[in-house]
């Protein structure tokens, strides 16, 4: 498969804000990356190298193959981007908007941005200014898909919509990706990347964590949930092999553990269990577990 | 109007527009309309000409003052501070608006998400603020041309014309350095305060060069200077000034691509 991004020792130094630091990934045609971190970790930071809209100071990140600043308006003819901070015309209409960027975009007519707006009941007659925020936020998506873009940089696409257009957004992806299309989405919820994304990569801090398929990283952990016939002690599971982490609500304890089962049923056994749910770990117990508490997503 | 950039941005200053062509025709009325009376009071002429110098070199535009002539009333009350005024708080407004004001308000990200280069961003919009002055040209000379037609005045068109657009390219050359220092700063208020400063600095240097000594040299490299010096409203064109006005929008024209396709875009 053909690399749609690839990023080479990708450095953005600022003067007192931290950027990225040597950032190494790459993204294959056709599929969704989920690039996840708390905030001011070098999200946005990465994504805005993308648009070039700021430069790197130093390594490489091709787009297409391209240079992304050299060849940054061909790059950005096959892009279709949504920001995190999403700032658009206030005096203009939903309408007029579109119609500005479709014609700078060189597309003919109106037509599938209207079709869009259908699909996300948004009205474009109406003024940016008097739009709420999930509505804004929709013709943000608009704007982003209705050239058809082969590849979509969306910056936490679903923050202010409601849970039925979000069902409408995930399959506007899902389209995008079945026309062939690669999705580079930044989102800090684990839940939303675990839905839509096939890879995804952990940024902290600067640096890129960890690159893994959802998958994979689902794979290595296992969730179990016990319920007891009373609360067990709060430290009756402490130390056992393989458990990352443990969570205690009353008399239900949840344990993400790696491994074998055996250490964890032989500690369970020692109460009365009414109950006992074995399953593969989410995304979210993933990072639980591997950070320790860590909050990778904290908002 | 939502073709491209330029006319887009043109479209962003359509009601601006409308206020200033207002403002500025109506001071036009204002001033032409008292014409009759100064014409009638010889005195006045008298008076102004005992005015001291350093008043008068303020007070005229290009040649000595006179309330006697059309020209010279002209060139005092409209051309020789409040025309070039008024059109350079549009055209310095305008140009730190057009790169620094689309980025504070966090438009710009999203343009320039579209697939079109910096330098084309930065050239439209100046293309806008050239087509904004020449409209709000065409209203100063129309409201000129038909005050002097009113009131009797002995002047012609083309004279109120030239005067015209010196004052156009004058505000011209400063609404592009604002454009400049806006694209390389993508601040507002620095491209405004930079600009204005710069401008009241060259008017100062121009209006004392007759009565300082060493601002003979500063004087040639100010703008105003070269807007006025020709005395449009009495010799018509003079080309070789406006050329240096000209110029300098060409030359800060030319480097605010250069500055704003180098650096980072604020978030």
């Amino acid at each position: 498969m053909a690399e749609v991004i690839r990023a080479e020792q990708l450095t953005k130094s600022y003067g007192q804000h931290r950027g990225i630091v040597d950032v190494d990934f790459s993204v294959e045609a056709g599929e969704v990356f989920g690039y996840l971190g708390p905030n001011g970790a070098g999200k946005s930071t990465t994504i805005r190298l993308l648009l070039d809209l700021i430069r790197p100071t130093s390594g490489r990140l091709s787009v297409f193959g391209l240079d992304s600043r050299r060849d940054s308006v061909a790059i950005r003819k096959r892009l279709g981007y949504l920001p995190g901070d999403l700032r658009l015309y206030e005096r203009m209409t939903g309408a007029d908007l579109l119609g500005y960027f479709g014609n700078l975009r060189g597309l003919d007519g109106a037509e599938s941005g209207e079709r869009l707006a259908k699909r996300l009941d948004l009205d474009l007659d109406r003024q940016v200014k008097e739009l709420s925020r999930g509505n804004r936020q929709k013709v943000g998506i608009v704007q982003a898909f209705m050239h058809e873009p082969d590849l979509l940089v969306l910056d936490e696409p679903t923050s202010g919509l409601d849970p039925l257009v979000q069902e409408t957004f995930y399959e506007l992806v899902a389209e995008a990706t079945g026309r062939g299309g690669t999705v580079f989405l930044s989102s800090h919820v684990l839940s939303e990347v675990q839905h839509m994304a096939d890879r995804v990569g952990l940024i902290r801090e600067g640096r890129l964590d960890l690159v893994d398929s959802v998958e994979n990283l689902r794979a290595a952990f296992t969730h179990v949930e016990a319920t007891f016939a009373e609360p067990p002690p709060a430290d009756a599971f402490a130390a056992i092999p393989g458990v990352r982490r443990v969570e205690q609500d009353g008399a239900v304890v949840r344990f993400a553990f790696e491994g074998e089962i055996d250490p964890l049923l032989k500690a369970l056994a020692r109460f009365h269990v009414k109950a006992l749910d074995v399953r593969e770990a989410d995304l979210e117990d993933v990072f639980l577990a591997r950070y320790r508490g860590e909050e990778p997503d904290a908002p | 109007m939502l073709r491209n950039v330029a006319l887009k941005s043109l479209r962003d200053i359509r009601r601006g527009f409308l206020w200033w062509s207002l403002g500025l025709a109506g001071f036009v009325a204002l001033i032409v309309s008292v014409w009759p009376t100064v014409h009638s009071n010889p005195g006045l002429n008298k008076l102004a000409q005992d005015y001291p110098e350093t008043l008068q070199a303020f007070l005229a535009f290009g040649g000595a003052v006179d309330y006697s002539s059309p020209a010279g009333y002209l060139g005092i009350e409209l051309f020789s501070l409040m025309v070039p005024l008024l059109l350079l708080v549009a055209a310095i407004g305008t140009g730190a608006g057009s790169i620094a004001g689309e980025e504070e308000r966090g438009t710009l990200e999203l343009l320039l998400a579209n697939p079109v280069s910096r330098t084309k961003v930065v050239l439209e919009k100046t293309l806008a603020l050239v087509a904004e002055l020449v409209g709000l040209g065409v209203v100063l000379w129309l409201a000129l041309w038909i005050g002097a037609l009113l009131a009797n005045m002995d002047i012609s068109a083309g004279h109120l014309a030239a005067a015209t657009l010196s004052a156009v390219l004058l505000a011209l050359a400063y609404g592009s350095i604002a454009v400049l220092i806006g694209a390389a700063t993508g601040k507002r208020t620095v491209a405004i305060g930079l600009t204005a400063a710069a401008g009241v600095a060259a008017y100062l240097v121009n209006g004392l060069a007759p009565l300082v000594n060493g601002l003979d040299v500063p004087q040639k490299l100010s703008p105003f200077y070269h807007y006025a010096v020709g005395d449009p409203l009495r010799n018509g064109v003079s080309f070789t000034h406006l050329g240096v006005l000209v110029a300098i929008a060409v030359v800060a024209t030319a480097l605010a691509p250069w500055f704003f396709s180098r650096r980072d875009v604020a978030t």
